[in-house]
């Protein structure tokens, strides 16, 4: 057992950290503040190579292994980027990019990956219904087959990326019938007829993440819109819970390294009483907390990481286990580093309130903690 | 990077967990007498040598990797955490400090019993209310010809009752200096054994010295000057970090067991989320400190620089943790938990210790404080 990255994973790491501060850290304020998608830090993350990292390069992709490509998840986190970017980010490459570069034929992958790695095009994925959240396989959502197309009906919630996607996937019933065995997979474009997305939902952190309902009214799309199989969907959308549990935990894991910088600099710096807080022991109990909770967090992350490339199937167990820590567990240490700013960190001139906003997500979305302990006690 | 243990570790682990449970169930090592526990311990010791358990993170083995160490005490404290806590303060505190501290007569004349299972050794360290961190150690020697003439007092030694010798913490010429004191010897008075929350097979006491006088050649003076302290610390934290791995594990057992079999309204009680969410919380953060121990000994042996914030992270976690998961194992276990005896109930009881020994929680956070203001450890 041993827990060395390789020179050139933290020399990326590291590459990554000091693109990001320079390129994209000085707009996160002020587009959090907009509750804007930051186009060009999008542009910029294509540029860089991040958004198609782990895809072969005859795709457009850098041909990094996993852990590279969780690490660049992690950098971006304490480099400072918001959660709304990685989650966006996380979204198109993962979410919906990977399903795509899995599934699809390989006209299709020509036609898509290279454009998503780029960041030229952007993608979502739209699994979550207003009445099916947690209980995926009660969606409403249905595809039939007419001749040599496929007919889409319902409509998604909370779908990242949805308002401002070039490409979606989709998922939905083929079978309405069957529970998780009806569930298929389709590539639907934006512009086709009776796909339409509503407004950009207010939420309250991962603000510059851009999240919308998604409605498909008589939407056609070619029967090779299909992915795989007829049936095979539910699976498709389980295997995106590896990325879900790794490269999209990765950034929390790097902002609670952020934090704990800025709260360091922060408790040198500022006087009460005569003397810098950082010399009271409720203030290093604090910065010790933020510090502990990312050290806990960094294995479980990369367990799954390394697990992947080991070329495992996942283990859903450990998987239920990250995501859960990382989740409740990141709660109180972001309450620590917004408290130890005091008044300052109440207020949107410090990151420290963003942060503490963004990283409510984390014991919600892609699975709340509570499905996390349904999934970890039944395979105990 | 690699998450796994090799299959020779593997097999190490589940050998050495077969050996030392047939001992356990022979002779239970939980039992408070202290001429039981030390002929247990001796049992003990004697049992190990069979196996390499007593060299790990001492002298390296064949086919065993760094982090075996930790693998295997999370093995024998899960069996008997107060069979564990005497063997561990032993082997891996005072056989440390020789292997580390001692020319080649010490460790011939120590180390090498210690390691074939014949010799009980304690680290004696803690002064009376005040504890080493803050304070400058207040035992002190003083040179007399070819003798040392010691006088101090001590709190808190585990093996104090049962020891061979005991490796005593004071200074010598103003520097931190280790005494080897044998037992019996004239102005060494060990105090009356100490009854304890938990741990309680485990021999406690605090001790005397009274112009005790040994001959300069059982004197160890560390390198490191004062930082050897942090580093006598370092170890003892280590083997609460394996204590608290071991408590989590069987507790967590116990809980998981009688929840899949117990039943109430005709379902087994995991069924239900109030116990089965519970049992995930306690999975979760069993595993997260399985891996945070095995990073934190990881980094102890390859970073030095970082070893001991590392190894101060890893103990607030994994002490606060054994506690939260044997209290609620407990709470599972129910009126069953409440009962003295069983592995909830001890585990619960032996929880506190981690938080309490070693560096204790509230002066592991304050350093962990002081490291991340750019303060650096010891
Ligand atoms: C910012 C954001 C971005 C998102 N992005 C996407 C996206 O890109 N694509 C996508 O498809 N989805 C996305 N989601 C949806 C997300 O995955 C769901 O919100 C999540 O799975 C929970 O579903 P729900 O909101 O319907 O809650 P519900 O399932 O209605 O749950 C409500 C509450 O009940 C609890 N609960 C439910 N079932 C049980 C049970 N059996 N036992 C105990 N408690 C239970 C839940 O834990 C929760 O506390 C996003 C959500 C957010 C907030
Ligand atoms: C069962 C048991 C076995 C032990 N075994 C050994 C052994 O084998 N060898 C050995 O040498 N020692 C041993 N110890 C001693 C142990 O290491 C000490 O108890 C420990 O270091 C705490 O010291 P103390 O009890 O004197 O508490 P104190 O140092 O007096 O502390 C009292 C309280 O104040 C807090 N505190 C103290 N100073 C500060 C500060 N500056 N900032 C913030 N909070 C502070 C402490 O965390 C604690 O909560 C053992 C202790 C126990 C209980």
């Amino acid at each position: 057992m041993d827990f060395a990255f390789t020179k050139e994973q933290l020399m990326f790491k590291k590459e990554v950290i000091r693109f990001a501060k320079k390129e994209i850290v000085p707009r996160v304020q002020e587009h959090d503040l907009n509750k804007e998608f930051d186009f060009e830090s999008f542009r910029k993350l294509g540029e860089f190579g991040i958004l198609g990292l782990h895809f072969p390069e005859e795709l457009g992709g850098g041909g990094a292994d996993v852990i590279t490509t969780v690490l660049a998840g992690e950098a971006l986190g304490e480099a400072g980027v918001d959660g709304g970017l990685t989650l966006a980010l996380g979204a198109h490459t993962f979410l919906c990019a990977d399903t795509l570069f899995r599934h699809a034929t390989d006209a299709q992958r020509k036609k898509y990956i290279p454009k998503l790695a780029s960041g030229e095009w952007i993608g979502c994925m739209g699994l979550t219904e207003p009445d099916a959240g947690s209980d995926v396989a009660s969606m409403k959502t249905t595809a039939e087959k007419k001749g040599d197309k496929y007919v889409l009906n319902g409509s998604k919630i909370f779908i990242t990326n949805g308002p401002i996607a070039d490409v979606a996937v989709i998922y939905a019933k083929t079978s309405p019938e069957l529970k998780h065995a009806g569930i298929s997979a389709f590539i639907v474009e934006k512009g086709t007829p009776g796909f339409s997305s509503g407004p950009n939902i207010i939420k309250m952190g991962v603000r510059t993440s851009q999240t919308s309902e998604l409605f498909l009214n008589n939407c056609e799309v070619p029967a090779e819109n299909l992915l795989g199989k007829e049936g095979d969907g539910f699976n498709m959308s389980m295997q995106t819970v590896e990325w879900d549990r790794s490269a999209l935990l990765a950034p929390f894991v790097g902002a609670s390294t952020y934090m704990l910088k800025r709260c360091a600099e922060y408790a040198k710096g500022r006087e009460q009483f005569g003397r810098s807080i950082g010399q009271f022991q409720a203030i290093k109990h604090k910065l010790a907390n933020i510090r502990i909770f990312g050290e806990a967090a960094r294995s479980l992350v990369y367990r799954i990481a390394w697990c992947k490339d080991q070329g495992r199937p996942l283990n859903h167990l450990e998987a239920a286990v990250a995501k859960l820590f990382v989740g409740d567990w990141s709660m109180a240490p972001a309450n620590d580093a917004v408290v130890l700013h005091g008044g300052y960190g109440y207020c949107h001139e410090y990151d420290m309130e963003r942060i503490f906003r963004d990283s409510r997500l984390a014991p919600i979305g892609g699975g709340t903690s509570d499905i996390q302990k349904m999934i970890i006690s039944k395979l105990m | 990077m690699n998450y796994d243990f090799t299959e020779k570790e593997f097999t190490f682990f589940v050998q050495l967990h077969e050996l030392m449970q047939a001992f356990t169930s022979a002779n239970d090592p939980e039992k408070e007498d202290t001429a039981a526990i030390g002929q247990t311990t001796r049992g003990a010791l004697a049992k190990l040598a069979e196996t390499p358990y007593l060299s790990l993170g001492i002298t390296p083995q064949k086919d065993l990797g760094l982090l075996s160490l930790m693998g295997a005490m999370e093995v024998l404290a899960a069996l008997s955490p107060s069979l564990f806590l005497s063997v561990e303060m032993s082997t891996r505190v005072f056989g440390r400090s020789i292997q580390t501290w001692g020319n080649a007569d010490q460790k011939a004349k120590w180390l090498t019993p210690l390691l074939a299972g014949k010799l009980v050794g304690a680290v004696a360290l803690s002064e009376d209310a005040l504890n080493v961190e803050n304070e400058p150690l207040k035992t002190t020697g003083v040179k007399n010809g070819d003798s040392v003439v010691i006088n101090g007092n001590k709190q808190y030694v585990v093996n104090g009752p049962i020891a061979d010798w005991l490796a005593v913490a004071g200074m010598l010429d103003g520097k931190p200096a280790l005494f080897l004191v044998e037992k019996n010897t004239k102005g060494l008075v060990l105090e009356n054994r100490m009854a304890t929350l938990g741990y309680e097979g485990t021999a406690m006491a605090g001790l005397r010295l009274a112009d005790c006088t040994i001959p300069a050649s059982q004197v160890l003076i560390p390198a490191q000057g004062q930082a050897s302290l942090g580093l006598l610390r370092m170890w003892e934290n280590q083997v609460i970090l394996g204590a608290s791995l071991g408590l989590m594990k069987a507790a967590l057992e116990a809980a998981k067991n009688y929840a899949k079999t117990h039943k109430s309204g005709g379902r087994p009680v995991i069924a239900y989320q109030e116990v089965g969410f519970k049992l995930s919380e306690m999975l979760t953060l069993v595993q997260t400190s399985q891996l945070f121990a095995y990073r934190a000994a990881w980094i102890a042996s390859d970073n030095p620089k970082e070893a001991e914030s590392m190894t101060l992270c890893a103990k607030v976690f994994c002490t606060e943790s054994a506690e939260q998961v044997a209290s609620n194992a407990l709470q599972i276990l129910a009126g069953a938990g409440f009962m003295s005896g069983n592995v909830a109930e001890r585990a619960y009881r032996c929880a506190k210790y981690g938080q309490i020994a070693g560096t204790s929680t509230e002066i592991a956070r304050v350093k962990i404080g002081d490291e991340s203001l750019g303060a650096r450890l010891s």
